[in-house]
């Protein structure tokens, strides 16, 4: 890791330029205005001691709650003062990567590497096997003091969206879909594709388990009760008929279900559903719905997506009815 | 009351008898019925309602033993027959016509569909007393001409999909083509308006007239496929419509075919067994006499 060296680059800690304690110097004997100087600077030292406590505790903690508090804390810290200033800082998106890595690692889980990048003064994830099409670092909405974006650099896909305060993590199906499937698919090892979404998986389920996070996974929810909406409640059945024709030429017969749903029977009882709500007590009653169910719940529509081609020909080419929704709150 | 001559006494005793004669043989007919509906006697019921189609199927007799009067006294119950004989039979073509799919749609009243798969086709319906099926003949016919299509390696509807791809290509290539005619029409206007200042000698005059005719008539053969490239795209898009349905259609067809072939081996010998389907079935109701295959009524 390095420091960033330029204040211009990664500021983003303010100091308190407005807030003072003690009586103006101005009023005050030299002997009063030496002391007064030197009581800010001791607090300024202390609060520096403060910060590298709780950087401290960011690095090296083994519980999972002082390393959310932690991270809660140096985001809300203001390490410069109107007597000292820092030039060296880390950045906001710098104490949520280490966040994550370190929460994986709490869970001995790896895949995720923490890097730095000399060239922009930050530090970026990376993904073994995946890292040669792009990295990965935060971006912060400018009206929102909280939330935080985790993107792709290159393409600035916003992948998900996490918010500390809230307690909220929403992923983006869209974004997911276009990284993963449409630009990475056809140039990176399925298995690495397969291994990053897993983490991004683990990351929602250690803040849903750990800390009680809202989460809505998108498609890669894994559980079988999920139910996808689509883009196009209203979906015309000719592109389940598509489906029928493209999954006869995979191999895979499309069956015909209760109420009028379709019944895709995959390897290893892995079973797709498209089905109409017929509840008129559910909430989305009337609407086209995606089920998928396996008996470990450890398949999600994305692992069935990476793995059927003729899946994933039928949803690409049919995005605009079949996408699943993205939380629009979060994402436009 | 008038006097009685013996000869009118007689008349009247005979004609009872023979009246008494008829209905104990309509008893004896119903009681017959009623013992083998108790007895679950499916075999001895089919007789009984239809002697006729029975004799002339089981015992290939030319003449049948019809017994038109007595099985006329069930014409209003024939409903209640089917539903009742539907229970066994049921059983039975589930087994030796697995892709077939019964739906009830009244008493004694059964339709079927061909598979379960997606959007599967209504295949026809169930005649019961018959022990036959009612084969939607449209559909039928669609299978027959896909299993004689197969020689040809050919599914029901490649043809019509060759055309209409063959069409859309063309569209596609007439679509493509829009920025070589732009420029094609911007030369031909260069000559026109070239030719409009030249100074034209008299004797050259009827040529240069058929020379400007020819350009103009190239200039709207060009603007007349501008126009049908403008309308392509929407018969592009129609096309693939028309495609999806066939191709959805020789989907349908070509899981028929499997489930023919995976039971029977071919289309002639689905055919045959249909055909021997009354016989079969009642031999099988005899060999499995004494074998009550429904336990509870």
């Amino acid at each position: 890791m390095k420091m960033s060296d330029s204040l211009n680059k990664t500021v983003t800690f303010q100091p308190h330029q407005t807030k003072q304690t003690s009586p103006s110097p101005a009023t005050l004997s030299t002997t009063g205005r030496l002391m007064s100087y030197n009581d800010q600077l001791k607090a300024g030292l202390q609060n520096g001691i403060g910060f590298t406590r709780l950087l401290d505790q960011l690095i090296s903690t083994t519980s999972t709650q002082e390393l959310f508090q932690a991270v809660a804390d140096l985001t809300a810290y203001h390490l410069d003062t109107a007597y000292i200033v820092f030039p060296q800082q880390y950045s906001r998106s710098d104490f949520y990567l280490i966040f994550l890595n370190r929460l994986l690692d709490l869970h001995q889980l790896s895949g995720v590497v923490l890097q730095s990048s000399d060239q922009y003064h930050e530090l970026y994830h990376e993904y073994p096997g995946i890292n040669a099409a792009g990295y990965f670092v935060f971006k912060f909405p400018e009206n929102d003091p909280s939330g935080a974006y985790y993107i792709e650099k290159n393409s600035q896909l916003e992948l998900f969206y996490l918010d500390f305060t809230k307690h909220l993590l929403r992923f983006n199906s869209h974004t997911l879909t276009q990284l993963l499937l449409v630009d990475y698919y056809p140039k990176l090892d399925h298995q690495n594709i397969k291994k990053f979404a897993t983490i991004l998986l683990a990351i929602g389920n250690y803040l849903k388990r750990d800390f009680g996070f809202d989460v809505d996974f998108g498609l890669l929810d894994p559980i079988n009760s999920c139910v996808y909406q689509i883009s196009e409640p209203d979906l015309p059945t000719t592109i389940i008929d598509q489906l029928f024709v493209i999954a006869a030429k995979g191999g895979k017969m499309l069956e015909a279900g209760a109420d009028q749903s379709a019944v895709l029977k995959l390897d290893n009882d892995v079973t797709v559903t498209i089905f109409r709500e017929a509840d008129p007590q559910q909430a989305h009653f009337g609407e086209w719905l995606l089920k998928v169910w396996d008996p470990q719940q450890t398949i999600s529509w994305f692992d069935v997506l990476l793995h059927y081609q003729f899946l994933r020909d039928w949803y690409l080419n049919n995005l605009p009815s079949l996408e699943i929704k993205a939380d629009l709150q979060y994402f436009s | 009351m008038a006097e009685v001559s013996p000869v009118e006494i007689e008349q009247f005793q005979q004609s009872a008898k023979e009246l008494q004669k008829k209905v104990s043989n309509k008893i004896r007919y119903l009681q017959t019925l009623l013992n083998a509906v108790q007895a679950h006697d499916d075999r001895l019921i089919y007789q009984l309602i239809d002697g006729e189609n029975y004799s002339h199927q089981i015992m290939q007799a030319k003449h049948g033993t019809a017994d038109a009067g007595n099985e006329r006294l069930l014409n209003d119950v024939t409903a209640q027959i089917s539903q009742y004989l539907s229970i066994n039979l049921l059983s039975y073509l589930k087994e030796t016509y697995p892709f077939f799919y019964f739906q009830q749609t009244g008493l004694g009243n059964y339709q079927f569909f061909f598979g379960n798969w997606w959007d599967r086709r209504l295949f026809g319906t169930l005649d019961i007393l018959k022990v036959a099926f009612e084969f939607d003949e449209i559909e039928y016919q669609k299978l027959k001409r896909a299993f004689e299509l197969e020689q040809e390696n050919k599914r029901l509807n490649s043809d019509q999909i060759a055309v209409i791809s063959q069409q859309t290509d063309q569209l596609q290539a007439l679509i493509n083509s829009q920025a070589e005619r732009d420029q094609q029409k911007e030369k031909i206007r260069q000559q026109l308006k070239q030719l409009a200042q030249e100074k034209v000698l008299p004797w050259e005059a009827s040529k240069i007239r058929e020379n400007k005719q020819q350009l103009v008539s190239q200039l709207s053969e060009l603007t007349d496929q501008d126009e049908k490239a403008q309308k392509a795209y929407k018969l592009i898009r129609e096309s693939q419509k028309d495609v999806l349905k066939l191709s959805k259609e020789d989907t349908l067809i070509g899981y028929e075919k499997q489930s023919i072939v995976a039971k029977f081996g071919s289309f002639e010998n689905f055919e045959a067994r249909n055909k021997s389907l009354y016989r079969d079935y009642i031999a099988d109701l005899i060999a499995t006499k004494g074998r009550v295959k429904i336990e509870n009524e």
